[in-house]
């Protein structure tokens, strides 16, 4: 995984412009723990918390052989930075960093990594919490899981939607999805 | 094209202009991409026509799309849309399952 230029640390970092320092990345590399904790962590933290998410064996008990994943990359991108900017006005934190991966995943390794530094670790903790469970439910990725007898599109969660925006809304009513 | 402009005197300006066409871009992930077997489409419609009329337009055609509908959202422009919001000339529109990153 590379990670662009580090922006240079300066000692009032974490009240100037924090924002600015923050990392998203989709990668379809391995990614790199370390590089996000470095990337989040200055000197004005006392606290980096880390939420690294992996490619579990099993799926509803049957045995995973690997994921894929895929993304509106583009959207996946601005969602994550909303998120990010969320977790600034909600914590008392100084960095973000969020890398997820994409296309082919082995059991075992890390599909999204979340690292948020801040002054004292309640923060940290309740921002990464806030990061990891508000990008399950509104970033658009998708994972297919493969099985030894076959695939299937993992169930999601339906991000939250605007309403329908006009009194005369015609919506035809449509077959639920089997499932 | 400015058709206003070019009305001969005694136009009927009581009925209403047809709307001019514009081509936006549909984008497909997950299942909806195999299902309609493309990631992408150019779409021609009417200028303000709803993102619900596009959808219709493909689950004409891919009745195992139109199933889909009720565990769907839209987007337009890489922003959650409601159904009813009206298209402009140049967007960018897709249809997104369910989400499972992480």
């Amino acid at each position: 995984m590379s990670i662009p230029s580090p922006k240079p640390t300066s000692p009032d970092a974490a009240t100037t412009n924090a924002a600015s320092s923050d990392l998203v990345l989709l990668v379809r590399d391995p990614i790199d723990p370390a590089a996000l904790i470095r990337q989040v962590r200055t000197g004005a933290d006392g606290a980096v918390v880390t939420f690294d998410g992996s490619v579990r064996n099993e799926s509803h008990g049957r045995r995973t052989l690997y994921l894929d994943y895929e993304a509106y990359e583009s959207m996946a991108v601005a969602k994550i930075r909303e998120i990010a900017a969320a977790l600034h006005e909600k914590f008392a934190i100084d960095r973000v960093a969020v890398a997820h991966r994409l296309g082919r995943l082995e059991i075992g390794e890390t599909s999204v990594f979340i690292a948020v530094s801040a002054p004292h670790r309640p923060a940290a903790f309740d921002a990464c919490r806030f990061a990891i469970d508000t990008l399950k439910r509104t970033v658009p990725i998708w994972k297919k899981e493969y099985f030894e007898d076959g695939a299937v599109w993992a169930d999601g969660e339906l991000p939250p939607a605007p309403a329908n925006t006009s009194d005369t809304s015609t919506d035809t009513p449509i077959a639920k999805p089997a499932s | 094209m400015p058709l206003v402009a070019t009305r001969p005197e005694g136009y009927n300006l009581l009925v209403p202009t047809a709307s001019p066409t514009i081509r936006v871009k549909v984008l497909f992930f997950g299942r909806l991409k195999e299902i309609v077997g493309r990631s992408e489409e150019s779409v021609d419609l009417a200028e303000g026509a709803p993102i619900e009329t596009l959808f219709a337009r493909f689950g004409a055609c891919h009745p195992e799309l139109a199933r889909y509908r009720g565990s769907l959202v839209a987007s337009r422009n890489q922003e959650f849309a409601a159904w009813t919001t009206p298209l402009l000339a140049g967007d960018e529109v897709a249809f997104l399952p369910p989400v499972s990153g992480g």
